[in-house]
């Protein structure tokens, strides 16, 4: 107050205060006077008179009345899907008309698919290969999002942060490309997922995460594995455009994956689709699933829910497949993955020296030494290793 | 309005000689005995931060490459990403504040000069900063990422060690990130305490398939930098903070690169070895003439510069002359990178050793803040080390 009562002195009654809340205004650390005055003049841009919120971090409204937002999770995000159960198209114009051939694609590459996880898991079983994991009940993800992409797109199986800088790479070099990065609902708790949505939406890279939320990751059920609306409702929380899509219905994911490319490229924004799902079988050749749950779940999808089943009737229902066909196409996909596995079991497992290579671009001097090393020591103890299993 | 001003700035320095009255009254009640009161040790007596414990020598101005001109350490690494950027046009950097320059000042003027699009911030990630290089590394771009300081190096420490060092075995040299370089400021600063002044090497010395290096000097930071930068292997380059603006050098303007994985003798000798690298160079080099001086003793001086993959040829070659080897770091003690090459050097020299290889190290703590003067291997400690070792 002296001061204001100094300002009047010197600038005259009426103006004093007002000129000096002014001033005061402008040197930090004197706020507490200003504020105080009832007569104060704003010159600064933010006027405290406007009651819009200026903060940086937000773009919202004021709201007077406490209250937090309550998480959705008995209706959740829906679920985009083409076909019922019955392989019946359900809303026409939803129906993506492809041509005979390229869905006939689709049936062979699932059954195929299919077919090897058969022969592969067994062949596991058998000692015959050391580790294995099926695909059984997934087989509408993988087919229906890589027949929505160009054969120039890249694909990640994992490494999701890694996908985003493919994506930022490939906008700079415009090449008209998207990135795929798939993932596990249980992967998406891992902080790469976390770090990859953030830096695709902040970065602006053409880029869809593909999220198969197939209910466990390896015995974890999805309730241990999040408690929000599954990995879908976490998009938006990024700035992610995002969907969720039946994922054993081909033509859901392909439409989904589709429209999704499309705009990632001529948008350069990343897009998030949660393909729902069920994995039928164990979650690789070290599990019995038996343990966590029950014979009866897996039933049901097996029988009731399953992608190659619903379009199998969405193809008969058209007259483009038939029990012989099915019949003959069995067979003969059985012969196809018999015998490329017999070839690739004949083959010899490469040099051991190989062991060595690739660890840089150029073979240190040290590592050099230590091929040299095993030579020598296969030389005098080479009775006791595996060497006819492998190239010389 | 200029006598308003006048006055209220006449009314404010009353009120801080006001408050200045008031905190020496305070003083004198003795009521603030020990606080903001000087150090008690004579009446000129004000408490100076610590000195810095070497003096940075520079080496003479180089005549190979062309034009220099007179510039710091980041002076020199600032143009050296400006040369960069300059004949690379797929590359970019990346990290948290490099946009407005880096909190260090190394990206000064990159924005504005290459674009938005080259050089960028990232959200506040290093997993998400280092995942991200990997990948536009992957499509052949490269990518130079930033991590703010070398002691936030460990949230990527995963992507570095599982991602980066094994993606080019692991596809069979299918896929590599050889084109990431990850920068980050590195060592003691006199003030950084625990989180601020690390040095992490000896983490990654274990992890084959990248390469660690470490500059002393200006002129060495630009032509190793681009030498990482230029590597066909994912590179991690630590930036002696200390001598961020402490070294000054001439520095050539055009590029030029220092071979990775050489040491360099920057003084010949022929009763002991010493080895160093980054700031600590700087140490040892005034040890060696405290050496001459006091004890007759002739130093041969290492600069190791390359971490891994290290010039275990160089460093041998010298032992076997010399017969004595003194390492000396930073970082702690145990599993320091002075015991792999203690380690190698016993192996490789044992019958040319007349004293056991002595390291200088930071004790087995975490890094101090206010004891780091007792903290760090100073020169006094690597000379009663150099002394011992000489009566052994």
């Amino acid at each position: 107050m002296a001061i204001a009562a100094c300002a009047t002195r010197v600038l005259g009654q009426s103006r004093g205060l007002g000129q000096v809340a002014l001033l005061l205004l402008r040197w930090p650390g004197v706020r507490g006077l200003a504020r105080s005055n009832p007569h104060r003049q704003q010159q600064q841009t933010f006027s405290s008179l406007d009651d819009k919120p200026q903060f940086p971090g937000a773009s919202a409204e004021f709201i007077d009345k406490l209250e937090f937002i309550q998480p959705n999770v008995i209706s959740g995000i829906p679920i985009y899907r083409v076909m019922d159960r019955q392989g019946q198209i359900i809303n026409p114009s939803e129906d993506p008309h492809l041509p005979q051939e390229e869905v006939l694609k689709f049936y062979r590459s699932m059954t195929l698919l299919n077919t090897m996880d058969r022969i592969l898991y067994e062949s596991q079983r058998q000692g015959r290969i050391s580790f294995y994991m099926t695909n059984y009940g997934e087989e509408g993800t993988h087919v229906g999002s890589a027949a929505a992409l160009d054969s120039t797109d890249l694909v990640f199986g994992q490494y999701r942060e890694a996908a985003v800088g493919a994506a930022y790479a490939a906008k700079r070099a415009n090449t008209n490309r998207v990135v795929i990065c798939y993932f596990g609902e249980g992967a998406a708790s891992e902080g790469d997922a976390h770090a990859g949505f953030n830096f695709a939406a902040t970065l602006e890279c053409p880029i869809i995460f593909f999220c198969r939320n197939n209910g466990y990751a390896i015995s974890t059920p999805t309730y241990e594995q999040y408690r929000g609306d599954g990995i879908a409702a976490r998009g938006p929380g990024y700035g992610i455009m995002s969907i969720r899509v039946d994922g054993n219905d081909v033509f859901a994911v392909y439409n989904a994956t589709k429209e999704a490319r499309r705009r990632a490229v001529a948008e350069n924004q990343p897009f998030l689709i949660e393909a729902m799902t069920y994995r039928i079988g164990h979650h690789s050749t070290s599990d019995d699933s038996s343990a966590y749950r029950s014979v009866d779940e897996v039933n049901y999808w097996d029988k009731q829910d399953h992608p190659i089943s619903r379009l199998r009737h969405y193809l008969v229902s058209r007259g483009w497949w038939d029990e012989e066909q099915e019949k003959a196409w069995r067979k003969q996909s059985r012969k196809k993955v018999m015998e490329a596995f017999e070839q690739a079991e004949r083959k010899l497992k490469p040099n051991p020296y190989l062991l060595f290579s690739d660890v840089y671009q150029e073979m240190p001097a040290r590592l050099r030494k230590q091929r040299e090393s095993l030579a020598q020591h296969l030389q005098t103890y080479g009775e006791h290793y595996p060497l006819d299993h492998f190239d010389k | 309005m200029a006598a308003a001003v006048a006055s209220a700035g006449r009314l404010l320095r009353l009120r801080a000689a006001q408050a200045e009255r008031h905190w020496r009254r305070l003083r004198g009640a003795g009521l603030a005995q020990g606080f903001l009161q000087p150090a008690s040790a004579g009446k000129d007596a004000v408490q100076t931060r610590h000195v810095t414990h070497f003096t940075f020598q520079p080496d003479p101005e180089s005549q190979d490459h062309g034009q220099t001109q007179k510039m710091n350490l980041f002076q020199a690494i600032t143009s050296a990403l400006d040369n960069s950027l300059a004949r690379d046009p797929t590359a970019v950097i990346f990290g948290e504040d490099v946009a407005f320059g880096g909190v260090f000042r190394c990206t000064v003027g990159l924005r504005d000069k290459y674009g938005k699009d080259r050089v960028f911030n990232t959200p506040l990630c290093e997993q998400g900063i280092v995942g991200f290089g990997i990948g536009i590394a992957v499509t052949g771009a490269t990518a130079i990422a930033e991590i703010q300081f070398a002691d936030y190096i460990f949230p990527a420490f995963d992507q570095i060690v599982n991602e980066a060092a094994k993606y080019r075995y692991r596809s069979g040299d299918l896929f590599n990130c050889g084109s990431l370089t990850i920068r980050a400021p590195w060592g003691c600063v006199g003030h950084g305490a625990l989180y601020h002044s690390q040095c992490p090497e000896a983490f990654f010395a274990h992890c084959p398939g990248i390469k660690v290096v470490i500059p002393r000097s200006p002129f060495q930071a630009k032509g190793l930098l681009l030498s990482c930068i230029e590597d066909k292997n994912p590179c991690i380059f630590f930036e002696p903070k200390i001598l961020y603006r402490a070294a000054v050098e001439q520095v050539p303007v055009e590029p030029y690169s220092i071979p990775l994985s050489q040491a360099e003798v920057l003084q010949e000798g022929s009763d002991i070895t010493l080895v160093a690298w980054g700031t600590q160079v700087h140490v040892i080099r005034e040890v060696a003439s405290m050496a001459r001086e006091k004890l007759g003793v002739s130093c041969e001086i290492i600069d190791l510069r390359t971490i891994i993959p290290w010039d275990v040829d160089t460093v041998c070659k010298s032992v076997i002359k010399t017969g004595r080897l003194l390492i000396s770091h930073e970082a702690p003690l145990t599993g320091g990178f002075a015991s792999e090459i203690s380690s190698t050097v016993q192996e490789e020299c044992f019958l040319n050793l007349e004293a056991p290889i002595s390291r200088v190290c930071g004790y087995d703590t975490p890094f101090p803040h206010i004891f780091e003067p007792f903290y760090i291997p100073d020169k006094w400690k690597c000379y009663d080390a150099l002394r011992k070792m000489i009566n052994y």
